[in-house]
């Protein structure tokens, strides 16, 4: 997940240090152009593509990690 | 055209693209324009998500069909076109003179064009260019001769200028591009598609034929005479339309990225851009992008890369041009193609 978690600290302009599955999202400006970016980050480093709506409603990171690992496995 | 193969598309021969110009309208409106409207951090985070910097925008009383035709007059005089020797006009746009006539009719008019040459508009936007090549090159393989493509927008017109999603992304232009019969020509390669479901996700209401029924976005304030845009839905259909478009339309050529001079993507989001480019495996210094200056101008973005990014190298050499619009509708066109050095690339402002 590290390439997951340099994206999402370039996502939202932290150091990939503070980047964990705690991370909490709506602290951190988790707008549309947050979420479109996520959208793209995850196609980039996981070839998959999340509904965004769905991605939106994510509170932490691990929420994203259980929505990637759901669209891993189909 | 060739022989159809398994892969999805048309090829089509002895069709050579020999010039483009695009005209903008004088006013250019720059992000300082919006700032009584919207908190320094909502234009900040346009620039840095979308890229649109500036824009051109036209005034009341001009219209898509005027930058069109100056565009036209101006390319007929480059490559010495006679009026009488052009088959067919194409206007495609979704902002056209009036409901009817064909906004084409008034171009062929205003041109001089011979009563034997066709005018017909295409209500096509952003896969708008790819549609109008796509149609160009297939009637020239049924006979035309010489063929004017005019496409742009004046979606100024359209945006609601208090969303943010929309007030700031798009710019106005009309494009003319001129192909010619030209037996020697490469093969141009088309891939065309269509996803009905999104038709909602991109449009404006009123203007047509069909009642307006009372929806939840109007409950929500969206006036139906503006333009909509479900932001996100729009970017997730591209992000997975556009890159398989790409390849399906590399596949149809027989070409790899490597073999591309420029991908020339219809100018919808600097950060989607560069994904897609990266996606398909295209270096950003071959994908050009100028949303920053023009914004996006539906029909006309393809064009308008051409005649500035592009033009002095299209009017010097050869180039493998692979080029791909996408957006409302869903719609989406690639078309790849070799061209060989055009008699004129240039830009006009009016």
């Amino acid at each position: 997940m590290s390439a997951l978690y340099e994206g999402l600290a370039e996502v939202f302009e932290v150091d990939v240090g503070e980047i964990d599955s705690a991370f909490n999202l709506p602290d951190h400006n988790w707008d549309s152009l947050a979420i479109v970016s996520t959208i793209a980050l995850i196609d980039e480093v996981e070839d998959l593509m999340l509904n965004g709506a769905a991605l939106a409603k994510c509170q932490t990171v691990a929420d994203i990690e259980a929505m990637i690992a759901a669209a891993r496995n189909g | 055209m060739s022989e159809a193969a398994a892969k999805p598309g048309y090829s089509v021969e002895g069709v050579a693209l020999r010039g483009v110009v695009c005209a903008l309208p004088a006013r250019r409106v720059t992000n300082e324009h919006f700032k009584a409207s919207f908190s320094d951090d909502d234009i900040n985070d346009v620039v840095k998500m979308i890229g649109v910097e500036a824009r051109h925008w036209v005034e009341d009383d001009q219209t898509t069909a005027d930058l069109c035709l100056a565009a036209a007059r101006r390319l007929m005089e480059r490559l010495d076109w006679a009026p009488d020797s052009i088959d067919a006009l194409i206007f495609v746009s979704q902002t056209p003179n009036q409901r009817l006539p064909a906004t084409a009719c008034e171009l062929h008019g205003e041109l001089g064009l011979s009563p034997n040459c066709q005018a017909f508009d295409v209500g096509m936007g952003c896969s708008g260019y790819a549609y109008g090549l796509w149609l160009a090159s297939a009637m020239i393989a049924a006979g035309c001769r010489r063929v004017l493509l005019l496409a742009g927008d004046t979606s100024s017109r359209m945006v609601d200028p208090l969303d943010r999603g929309t007030a700031l992304l798009f710019g106005d232009a009309g494009s003319a591009s001129a192909l010619e019969a030209f037996p020697s020509a490469e093969p141009i390669h088309f891939v065309l598609g269509t996803d009905g479901a999104g038709a909602r996700n991109l449009l404006v209401q009123a203007g047509g034929f069909r009642a307006l029924a009372a929806d939840e976005r109007r409950a929500e304030g969206y006036d139906p005479g503006h333009l909509y845009m479900d932001g996100g839905a729009v970017f997730s259909f591209t992000l997975k339309a556009v890159p398989a478009l790409v390849r399906d339309t590399l596949g149809r050529a027989g070409a790899t990225p490597d073999d591309i001079d420029a991908l020339v993507l219809h100018q919808a989001n600097r950060f989607m851009l560069n994904h897609i480019a990266k996606k398909v495996g295209v270096d950003p210094a071959r994908t050009p992008i100028n949303i920053d200056r023009y914004g996006n101008t539906s029909s006309a973005t393809i064009p308008l890369v051409l005649a500035t990014d592009l033009a002095e190298r299209l009017t010097r050499e050869p180039m493998r041009l692979m080029m791909a619009g996408f957006g409302v509708g869903y719609s989406w066109g690639g078309v790849y193609m070799t061209t060989t050095p055009l008699a004129c690339a240039e830009t006009l402002t009016l």
